[in-house]
């Protein structure tokens, strides 16, 4: 099974928090600029974060079933109608908050690891 | 890796969610290789940034079953739950299995004990009074209602317990998470 080495299991599992952290943040931030589609989403991100592509529907489905983003339909020049999702109102509070949160976090350790050098 | 085998997999590994939620993931990822597509890459590139379809359905599967256990504190949906999050190869199977079977039959065989001090305690109420216990009728009654409250509010408590031992349990589980790892990292 998951026998990981004893060092690096509580950094991975940082980073991963961290990753996932901003990734729910980072959704919401492009979703905020204009209405978007989960390949879109997914494949902006993927290069960015470093993270399969794949994942990003799981978390769709979270942030939906949490109800910060709602989605409808629209017609598709590629094929069937494409699944648009745009945030609901709760959606823009908790990206306000968050993204004020990480920025003043962020801001926090950056200044810290500023003066470390 | 085609399309078809990516999907196959996928389906595999979901089986036995609710199939409208197995028909909605399906065909956010169907809808991801036709854009895939449209923009110019091939099925086994798609395939390849999608990750593993079997850690994905593992990870939906998961988070689905542990959506079902905040929404219904049952213990088969604690149970699904528990192997769900284990499935996840988050934490080591190995270390918690002992652990946790230990724990378990604890908490059941506490349950039973308040169950069976229950039952003793409305025989005493029941019957004490005719079998001429010692400082009389009314004391038997007593006696008897005490002990069955006594072990009602046992039982309340073991059930916060175990529900709180579940929550802690699905809280690791998710720390350690690997959601967001390199998709085409090798199988732990």
């Amino acid at each position: 099974m998951a026998q990981q080495g004893g060092t690096n299991r509580v950094p991975e599992a940082i980073e991963i928090q961290l990753k996932k952290g901003a990734l729910e943040l980072c959704v919401l931030a492009l979703l905020h600029q204009c209405d978007n589609y989960a390949y879109e989403i997914a494949s902006r991100l993927a290069d960015a974060i470093g993270m399969g592509e794949g994942t990003i529907y799981p978390l769709m489905r979270r942030l939906q079933s949490d109800g910060l983003v709602e989605t409808y339909l629209v017609e598709s020049p590629a094929g069937p109608p494409r699944k648009y999702y745009r945030l609901s109102e709760a959606g823009k509070k908790s990206f306000n908050s968050q993204s004020a949160a990480w920025k003043s976090f962020s801001g926090a350790v950056n200044d810290i690891l500023g003066g470390a050098q | 890796m085609t399309r078809q085998a990516f999907m196959a997999r996928l389906r595999e590994g979901l089986r036995g969610l609710p199939p409208q939620t197995v028909a909605d993931i399906v065909a956010d990822y169907e809808a991801h290789f036709v854009d895939g597509e449209a923009a110019g890459r091939t099925e086994a590139e798609v395939a390849a940034a999608l990750g593993d379809p079997d850690r994905l359905a593992r990870e939906i599967r998961a988070e689905s079953t542990v959506n079902r256990w905040r929404e219904e504190r049952s213990p088969s949906s604690a149970a699904a739950a528990v192997f769900a999050v284990l499935g996840l190869g988050a934490i080591d199977i190995l270390i918690l299995l002992p652990i946790l079977m230990g724990v378990a039959s604890a908490i059941i065989g506490l349950f039973v004990a308040a169950i069976v001090c229950f039952f003793a305690g409305a025989f005493v109420f029941a019957a004490g009074p005719f079998m001429d216990p010692p400082g009389g009728p009314a004391t038997a009654l007593l006696g008897g209602l005490g002990v069955m409250a006594g072990s009602t509010s046992a039982g309340a408590v073991l059930t916060i317990v175990s529900i709180g031992l579940m929550n802690a349990l699905v809280w690791y589980g998710r720390l350690h998470y690997r959601l967001l790892k390199p998709a085409l990292e090798p199988q732990a």
